[in-house]
């Protein structure tokens, strides 16, 4: 429950503030979300106190939108400007989450993000996670934000 | 850093190799071109922080994810089941194991992230410019892999 609402406020926060587009969080999805297609993931591990990865999937169309408003320019393609917008995007909704944890007092650092694209395919994590994923809504479609945390 | 980086991948790697799945395994040169793009491949990855951040990236033609899968379970492997995502995303966690004891006994301290496993036809794998690669082939009888590691050179 309290992932969730970390997740919300951490991404609608950055989408408030660098990315100037309005969206929507929905209800977290239960069922098993490991594979995308024509998609693009954007993703960080964190290890310190307690450890994980955040990573964010969108459909092409939807990375292509947000890389336009992120950076004010028309994009038709996924180029290097979206992964690595979409990268970054990852890096800043975990930054935003490693603060809420700090503060939990857990203390946690962030790795570097990688950006994955492809027609089709999967990702999977250990199992033994407490794992949420939220959907955002906006103009151009839809796109998730997982969090996966492990507590040892 | 550069030569030291890339003995620290062979020989965490082969440790791994040597102990854990009973192979010989035959280290080339680090690549000078970042690679990609994969096709019919699997690749493990897993982040760390700390004194350095970074990324650490198995990846390897399924085929061959097939063979280290079946010689580390003791069983014919033909198919990318939860096995084999388990085994390539666990190669990344004991070679990034090997690399931090590597790195502690330079006096940097890393703590490790957990592996995520992508796997499909055609993917592709960037990282952010401000980071140095080091990636470096390694040979099996039957196959080859990359060992690759992301370092962050300086703070954003």
């Amino acid at each position: 429950m309290k992932l969730q609402k970390n997740i919300t406020a951490a991404t609608t926060e950055i989408f408030e503030t660098m990315i100037m587009l309005d969206i929507t969080a929905g209800d977290p999805v239960l069922e098993r979300t490991n594979n995308f297609k024509c998609s693009v993931s954007g993703i960080i591990g964190f290890a310190g106190t307690c450890k994980g990865i955040l990573a964010i999937h969108l459909p092409e169309k939807v990375a292509m939108s947000i890389t336009g408003s992120f950076l004010g320019m028309e994009v038709t393609e996924v180029d290097d400007d979206v992964t690595d917008a979409i990268g970054e995007l990852a890096n800043m909704v975990a930054g935003n989450i490693k603060m809420v944890l700090d503060e939990a007092g857990k203390n946690v650092t962030l790795s570097i993000p990688s950006c994955v694209h492809g027609d089709e395919y999967t990702l999977d994590t250990a199992a033994d996670c407490e794992r949420v994923v939220i959907p955002f809504n906006l103009e151009s479609g839809q796109f998730l934000v997982e969090l996966q945390v492990k507590t040892d | 850093m550069e030569n030291n980086l890339q003995q620290q991948i062979v020989d965490a790697t082969r440790a791994v190799f040597d102990t854990m799945l009973m192979v010989p395994v035959m280290s080339g040169a680090a690549l000078a071109d970042k690679v990609y793009l994969f096709k019919d491949s699997i690749s493990g990855m897993l982040g760390f922080s700390g004194d350095v951040q970074g990324m650490l990236t198995f990846h390897c033609p399924q085929r061959v994810a097939f063979d280290i899968t079946g010689q580390l379970l003791g069983m014919e492997v033909d198919s990318i089941d939860e096995d084999v995502k388990d085994t390539i995303g666990e190669m990344a966690n004991m070679i990034l194991g090997g690399i931090k004891d590597a790195f502690l006994e330079q006096g940097t301290n890393i703590s490790l992230a957990i592996p995520t496993v992508m796997t499909g036809r055609s993917y592709q794998v960037k990282t952010v410019d401000y980071a140095s690669w080091t990636t470096v082939p390694f040979y099996l009888d039957d196959g080859e892999f990359l060992v690759e590691l992301k370092l962050k050179t300086f703070d954003q």
